[in-house]
């Protein structure tokens, strides 16, 4: 019985008698997720405000005589005419490695059934890029694991690379093959005790997409045992604009943890288009001034201040940046498209036309480019992937000219032959990334003629067959070649014989 | 009817004519009412309205309001009053109002402020 009034005491010595003072203000109009406040003449640009029930919002718009905010969450039970008070603190949430494997909204806030993540630290959603001084140029390589990109549009940790098409091109394919392939890599990298090795860990961003492709993904990862590495952060269709304006931001602050902890972090931003136009109904509401199609004028800003934030730290880590832009028709050029180009360090382009060509991933290689991510390619790619992009654009110039006649000399036929081959080669299928060994070594067997002999429509059996050969035998060449990452006399000797060997086995087999 | 941009503008020029070394003069503001009758501006209720809010806010801005649960003498008041003065830098007049819902303690109202010294708002604290 003393216990309990002991208890109680101590809970009343807690209660300060000192008086808290709170800024407060009356909700005068609430409508599709902003509230117009009256009063909150403390309240600063991005904090946080406490509305009634436990609702969270964010103070977007400080004008004269109100204050516009918006919510993130149930805005049902809220009503005009309710206190809303600041809370003194940026929008944080939870970041760290205990969010590895989860699936969270905007918020950090788990969605997935797994139980309360126990996170110890948190960082604030919005926050300023890091400055030129700490920043170092991209210069280590981060694999794909799709044989297009490896080769002729390398990706380097701290870069940004746009992933950009038409709806149903595989932008998201592409994304989920990345992280699919970090977490290979970052299996056999940790089985093999390297010291140096450092793991890339994976953040998805969902935005404003259906919850049925979210759930897709979340299968797709969990199948390819990859969601341990990943943090998937999920603001679908269903949720309000808010949380899918936000839902970026809060990845890049879960990405940021890594990077500033002197670990190495990717960020799908799945998709950008959508996240304009989440901000776009926002700013519309509070009745900011409209631009062109009707995107506030800000929208500039709001994506290059959110990928800035992807970068390579002197001696800490890296956030390397993919997001995705779906295009309609294939128009590069309009208004949020060119925006986040000139904002990324590349695009890859992926084209409808190939894609219904059968040519899958259907990367465009005119179109796409690698501002920084050459310097990150490790030398055996250069040795046996250098000349593909200039080849295979050749190919498709003399393509387009070889469909109005036949009579064509040998060169051409040959350059044609040869584009044709490349084509097939790297046609792959989805959630199958490819090791960068195997990759070297197939892309060596084509330089070596190995597949001129194979008619054009067997090259991705061949392909096919190669990589299984190679990753069934031969494991010691695969090991050389990744861990001396270039081409020695002696690893080319041991690929020649292992070739002939397979090319033996693969005519026997035809 | 809601007030448009020009008569939102026309009752923060009538607003800053009711100050008088930055506090609300009851002699400027008949002045402006005054002239608002003589001139009949567009809009005069919703130009009134917003006045009568910018007005109501100001005014709020020099006034604790002093909610409490039991008795408060007048001597809390005046200290109050003080301290407000002096934290607002401006005169601030203080009144009571009884609310047994707060338990026990005090909730001061100035402007858009609340000093919570209440059992109820601690007890609201403690809940979150």
């Amino acid at each position: 019985m003393s216990n309990v009034i002991e208890q109680i005491e101590q809970q009343i010595a807690k209660l300060s008698t000192k008086a808290v003072r709170k800024n407060t203000g009356i909700i005068r109009t609430i409508a599709d997720g902003v509230a117009k406040i009256e009063g909150l003449s403390d309240v600063m640009y991005n904090e946080m405000v406490s509305f009634p029930g436990g609702v969270i919002g964010i103070a977007l718009n400080l004008e004269e005589d109100e204050v516009g905010c918006v919510i993130l969450g149930d805005v049902s039970q809220l009503k005009q005419g309710d206190e809303v008070s600041t809370t003194g603190k940026l929008l944080s949430i939870p970041v760290g490695k205990a969010l590895l494997g989860r699936v969270v909204d905007a918020l950090g806030r788990p969605v997935d059934g797994k139980g309360p993540i126990d996170a110890k630290e948190s960082y604030p959603v919005e926050k300023i890029a890091p400055g030129i001084i700490v920043r170092k140029s991209v210069s280590q390589p981060l694999f794909t694991g799709i044989m297009a990109i490896d080769s002729m549009i390398p990706i380097g940790r701290g870069q940004r690379e746009l992933i950009i098409g038409d709806r149903g091109t595989g932008k998201t394919t592409i994304c989920i093959d990345t992280i699919i392939n970090q977490a290979r890599i970052n299996k056999v990298g940790l089985a093999s005790g390297d010291k140096n090795f450092r793991p890339v860990y994976s953040i998805y961003v969902a935005i404003g997409q259906k919850q049925s492709n979210v759930v897709r993904t979340i299968s797709a990862l969990e199948a390819a045992d990859a969601l341990q590495y990943t943090i998937i952060v999920a603001a679908t269709a269903g949720d309000n604009p808010a949380n899918q304006y936000l839902a970026p931001f809060s990845g890049a602050a879960l990405g940021e943890w890594f990077m500033e902890n002197g670990q190495d972090a990717l960020i799908v931003y799945d998709d950008l288009s959508k996240h304009a136009v989440a901000y776009r109904q926002i700013s519309l509401i509070l009745k900011r001034p409209s631009g062109r199609e009707a995107y506030p004028g800000d929208v500039f800003y709001l994506h290059s201040r959110l990928l800035e934030r992807s970068a390579r730290l002197d001696g800490k880590g890296s956030l390397t940046a993919l997001p995705v832009i779906e295009t309609q028709a294939g128009d590069v050029s309009a208004y949020i498209p060119t925006n986040v180009i000139s904002i990324t360090d590349g695009q890859i382009f992926l084209e409808t036309d190939l894609f219904n060509q059968g040519i899958r991933p259907a990367v465009s290689v005119g179109l796409s480019v690698s501002r920084v991510g050459s310097s990150a390619q490790i030398k055996v790619t250069k040795q046996v992937g250098g000349k593909l992009k200039g080849e295979l654009a050749q190919f498709r110039e003399l393509a387009a000219f070889a469909q109005f006649g036949s009579d064509l000399d040998a060169k051409t036929k040959a350059t044609l032959e040869r584009g044709a081959r490349i084509v097939e080669l790297f046609k792959q299928a989805q959630l199958n990334p490819v090791s960068i060994e195997v990759q070297a070594a197939v892309l060596w067997a084509l330089q070596k003629t190995y597949f001129d002999s194979i008619e054009v429509k067997h090259v991705v059996g061949a392909a096919n067959s190669l990589k299984e050969f190679l990753t069934s035998r031969k494991d010691t060449l695969l090991t050389a070649i990744r861990t001396k990452a270039a081409l020695s006399p002696e690893i080319e000797a041991d690929l020649k014989t292992a070739c002939d060997e397979w090319k033996n086995t693969f005519v026997t087999k035809a | 009817m809601a007030a448009d941009k020009q008569t939102k503008l026309l009752a923060k020029q009538l607003f800053k004519l009711s100050l008088v070394n930055g506090a609300v003069s009851p002699e400027q503001v008949a002045g402006v009412l005054g002239w608002v009758e003589q001139h009949s501006p567009r809009r005069p209720v919703a130009l009134l309205k917003v006045y009568h809010h910018r007005i109501a806010i100001e005014l709020a801005k020099s006034h604790a309001e002093i909610e409490h649960a039991g008795p408060v003498t007048e001597a809390t008041l005046k200290l109050i009053e003080g301290a407000m003065s002096q934290r607002y830098k401006r005169v601030v007049t203080a009144s009571a109002k009884p609310n047994a819902k707060l338990l026990a303690g005090l909730r001061v109202r100035v402007g858009s402020d609340i000093y919570e010294s209440s059992v109820a708002g601690q007890l609201a604290t403690l809940s979150v």
